[in-house]
């Protein structure tokens, strides 16, 4: 089975205190350690677990400038044959819709059975690209898969719903599923496939190796733009409650009253 | 300027709150612009939802078709593009849900409409439309502008936008669906999360941890506090990703949240109405306490 | 197991490359065995010496299946650094040093716990492990009237993140800075400074180490400093021993050594008593790392009416680690797997009231692990009893 698995190289913001840098519309970068994007981790995993399973190889595709290739060997330490990096200056600040049509050009050149990406990148969130590549390959989809079994060429495929409702579609392969985390446990790498990883060489495509017009790509071929960042506004913070244990404890307790909860 | 058009949201036979929150939203903005609100409803047998919609839009599109009995990304887009393509609505808003975000870019690729994700807000200034997201886990805000285009589309994240009655009484308009094609996935089945013995949707108080309880041991003692409260236990993702809670106890954002967190810095303050600085373990025992002594004095 | 052991010698190779290169000196004598902390504990294997021997041949983290690979990986972040097995070993070899060039791999590969990946994450971005503010790395000093360095000061004081940004480490800053006070030493401090990092470079984050550090040392030189008084050994250890990397020689001093100048100086007179029974805990990086015994000692000797004792068998030289190095403190062992708890059994045979430490971290993991079981034990810096008899 041949599996192409898209993975994004993202900063690790969850602990870190960001700033708005002097452009007001991205953040200060100098200070963020980065990995692989949490769920497209778990993509990841899936694919080599499928492949354990029927054979094939694993061909990881990531768009994103020379720094991308860290995370590109990650993924080959964890199970990834092939990776390719796309990268131009030209694809830089692009959105949703330009990433996808980039990743979408170079699938296309490619021999799959499966796309498998994360179901939303840590850094902007926007839960777009997936879908979007399966609609410019035309191909069926799947989004928030947390179970998929093969037989055959017809994928059955558990999505996740709100409530932890599951719902359950069937479609024949070439297909692309977005992939929630929970699916599996991604592995680590050893040190056997970090070595291996080390002397693999990433294929790397530019705009022309593409054959893309300027126009489709980056912030020429985005479909929106981030204007400027702003911090949250400060009315969602919680009130603060202050004190040793007894005193906090004492107001809560007061508060639960007051809510009727006690 | 033309309409704006909402796509309503059911689910197994209940229209779902992001609808309305929607609906509202964009009798807002419909009202701001001067233009008409449309709702647009696809399903099979799905009539009774009609009246609610039109107490909110000035249109309410009804297309019934068997094909669209269960949600179908395919053939909602199927059902959709041409719509869309006719009536040229200004801007559209699907809900940034499940099925929302699995339909809304295979719409905005076919139907080459720019597309927003997950906006937390979203206004009309003369013939443009900006809407604000959030990025990096809610940590900043971005505000978001669309090239120039004769149609918006944006997703909605859930809880965005209060609600209101309106009161309404617009005109439901059925509508023939456009051919549609067998869609290359086919929908089987829902199937529910294994019951465990808790509903905590059904629960008036949860109790949730997250990453910070750091062992599973710590989980008796805030099942504890949570009984203490005729309460529940339930967590975050992270903990169920574990294997420590089953899927049932993994909690969304509603209710009146209190945050304990060792570092008056910690994110969660951001999402809690009421936040105590201190250690989780010299705080639970000390609360407890004093919700035993206020139940039996 | 069976069978004849493949080496691998690309991996040997590459794990010398990164700073393994004592492992050929090792000739599997096994005395390291003797003092590895995790010997105490009966579930665990964690055999030390077979550490250089795996590197030699290349079969560190040698396995092709999924869940014995997260195993062995694992097994490699369970050196807390306290180089027991480097004192004993005859030829003086570090298994610290060879387990952090495998780590050094590991971490470049992001194969690394995710708590250590948190860690490293916040030391580079606000410059403590904590995730705290940059900004507020002084706020300690509140009411202490602490002066910011210059450089006619005698000392820089560091007091370290802990001690900067946890409310129970600040009250050993606080001590501290009573002291000097009441002695009136010249010192002021830098907020223009970040983690010392000597955890994360155990950790293997070499890259990060290198930032940070090269901004600490830039920092210092261009405030003038000369010399450096710490609260935390881990701190003192690797201004002393490593930034001299960096082409810089400060003088260096742990404020018990300092404290211990000042008490031979008459500048200190440590006059109330504290009729107490105080164990004190020879830090690993304080002791066996850099000799500093005696010092902690002197200084609890000559406050009036406390009864100074030794753990016996393993005190001084032979201390038994509290478990927080080597990025230990923000790892979490199940319950039966705590180095910590083995350590505060010994120190409760020895029925004292109080255990004195001379280190935030060995603070911060004792009171932790007296707090699980349950204890009435005291456990309190060296700086604060000092204070308190002032």
């Amino acid at each position: 089975m041949e599996i192409v698995v898209c993975m994004k190289r993202v900063p690790e913001t969850g602990d870190a205190e960001i700033a708005v840098d002097s452009t007001g519309r991205d953040i200060v970068r100098d200070r963020l350690t980065y990995d692989i994007n949490e769920s497209d981790n778990y993509a990841l995993e899936e694919a080599v677990l499928l492949k354990e399973k029927f054979g094939g190889t694993v061909t990881l595709v990531s768009m994103g400038p020379p720094e991308t290739d860290e995370t590109l060997r990650m993924g080959l330490a964890k199970g990834g044959d092939v990776a390719v990096r796309l990268w131009d200056h030209r694809f830089a600040r692009s959105d949703g819709h330009a990433t996808a049509f980039v990743l979408a050009k170079a699938i296309r050149e490619m021999e799959f059975d499966l796309v498998l990406t994360g179901c939303i990148a840590t850094d902007d969130g926007r839960t777009q690209v997936g879908v979007t590549i399966a609609a410019l390959l035309g191909i069926p989809h799947a989004t928030y898969v947390m179970k998929v079994d093969i037989e055959d060429g017809i994928a059955t495929v558990q999505s996740e719903l709100e409530g932890g409702l599951i719902a359950v579609n069937r479609m024949k392969t070439p297909a692309l599923f977005t992939i929630q985390t929970g699916i599996n446990e991604p592995r680590y790498p050893s040190l056997i496939s970090i070595k291996k990883a080390t002397a693999k060489e990433i294929r790397t495509l530019t705009l022309d190796d593409l054959g893309l017009e300027a126009s489709s790509a980056g912030e020429e071929g985005s479909k929106t733009k981030i204007v400027k960042l702003t911090p949250p506004p400060v009315g969602k913070r919680a009130e603060i409650l202050e004190g040793a244990p007894e005193v906090v404890s004492a107001r809560l307790t007061e508060i639960f009253k007051e809510k009727g909860m006690i | 300027m033309r309409d704006i058009f909402v796509l309503a949201e059911h689910r197994r036979g209940e229209l779902r709150d992001i609808t309305i929150e929607m609906l509202t939203k964009g009798r807002e903005l419909a009202e701001c612009c001067g233009v008409p609100l449309t709702a647009v409803l696809l399903g099979h047998g799905v009539d009774r939802f009609a009246e609610k919609l039109a107490s909110y839009a000035d249109t309410v599109v009804l297309i019934d078709h068997p094909q669209l009995e269960n949600f179908n990304s395919e053939t909602y887009q199927a059902a959709l593009s041409p719509l869309l393509e006719d009536r040229q609505p200004f801007l559209t808003l699907i809900g940034h849900t499940a099925f929302g975000i699995d339909v809304a870019p295979r719409l905005s690729a076919q139907s080459n409409i720019p597309l927003a994700t997950d906006c937390i807000d979203i206004r009309c200034e003369d013939d443009r439309v900006f809407a604000v997201r959030q990025i990096y886990g809610g940590k900043l805000n971005a505000e978001v502008s669309y090239e120039n285009a004769p149609q918006y589309l944006a997703t909605i994240r859930p809880a965005s936008f209060p609600v209101r009655e309106y009161g309404l009484k617009g005109e439901i308009v059925r509508t023939d669906c456009p051919a549609l094609k067998t869609p290359e996935r086919e929908f089987l089945e829902y199937v529910e999360a294994p019951a465990g013995e808790v509903d905590i949707t059904q629960a008036d108080v949860i109790v949730a941890v997250g990453r910070g309880i750091k062992e599973k041991e710590t989980l008796p003692l805030v099942e504890e506090l949570a009984k203490s409260l005729g309460g529940v236990l339930a967590c975050s993702r992270p903990i169920v990703d574990a294997g420590w809670l089953p899927k049932d106890r993994q909690v969304g954002s509603s209710g009146t949240i209190v945050a304990i967190n060792k570092y008056p810095n910690a994110p969660v303050f951001n999402e809690a109405d009421y936040g105590i600085v201190g250690d989780l373990f010299k705080v639970l025992p000390t609360l407890k306490e004093k919700i035993a002594e206020l139940k039996s004095g | 197991m069976g069978g004849v052991i493949t080496p691998n010698l690309e991996i040997r190779d590459a794990i010398v490359e990164k700073g393994g290169l004592e492992a050929y000196k090792c000739y599997q004598c096994g005395k390291c065995m003797s003092l590895c902390p995790w010997f105490h504990i009966e579930t665990v294997e964690f055999p030390v010496y077979r550490i250089p021997q795996s590197v030699r041949l290349g079969i560190a983290t040698s396995s092709e299946d999924k869940e014995e690979i997260a195993r062995e990986i694992e097994e490699m972040f369970r050196c807390i650094g306290c180089e027991a097995c480097t004192s004993r070993c005859p030829l003086g070899v570090s298994v610290p040093n060879i387990v952090r060039a495998i780590r050094r791999l590991l971490v470049e590969y992001g194969a690394f716990p995710s708590e250590l990946k948190a860690i490293v994450s916040k030391i580079y971005n606000v410059g403590n492990p904590l995730g705290e503010p940059r900004e507020r790395r002084t706020d300690w000093t509140e009411g202490y009237d602490v002066p910011i360095f210059r450089p006619e000061m005698e000392f820089l004081y560091f007091s370290c993140c802990l001690p900067a940004y946890d409310s129970r480490g600040r009250e050993i800053a606080h001590a501290t800075v009573t002291i000097f006070k009441n002695a009136g030493l010249s010192f002021g401090i830098l907020p223009d400074e970040s983690c010392c990092c000597e955890s994360i470079r155990r950790v293997g984050a070499e890259k990060v180490f290198q930032e940070v550090a090269k901004a600490n040392v830039d920092a210092f030189i261009r405030s003038g400093v000369r010399k450096i008084v710490t609260t935390s050994p881990h701190c003192y250890s690797t201004f002393r021993r490593e930034y001299v990397e960096f082409g810089v020689d400060f003088e260096v001093l742990h404020q018990t050594q300092l404290f211990s100048l000042l008490l031979d100086d008459n500048r200190l007179r440590p006059r109330k008593p504290l009729p107490k029974r105080v164990v004190y805990h020879d830090p690993c990086t304080l002791g066996r790392q850099n000799g500093v015994y005696d010092e902690p000692r002197h200084i609890l000797r000559s406050i009036p009416e406390l009864e100074l004792i030794e753990i016996p068998n393993f005190s001084r030289e032979h201390s038994l680690c509290c478990g927080a190095g080597g990025g230990g403190l923000w790892l979490d062992w199940p319950m039966e797997e705590r180095i910590s708890n083995v350590r505060i059994n010994q120190v409760l045979e020895t029925e004292a009231e109080v255990l004195a430490v001379a280190c935030p971290y060995c603070l911060q993991m004792f009171e932790d692990t007296a707090k699980s079981m349950n204890l009435s034990l005291e456990v309190k810096d060296v700086a604060e009893l000092l204070a308190a008899s002032l």
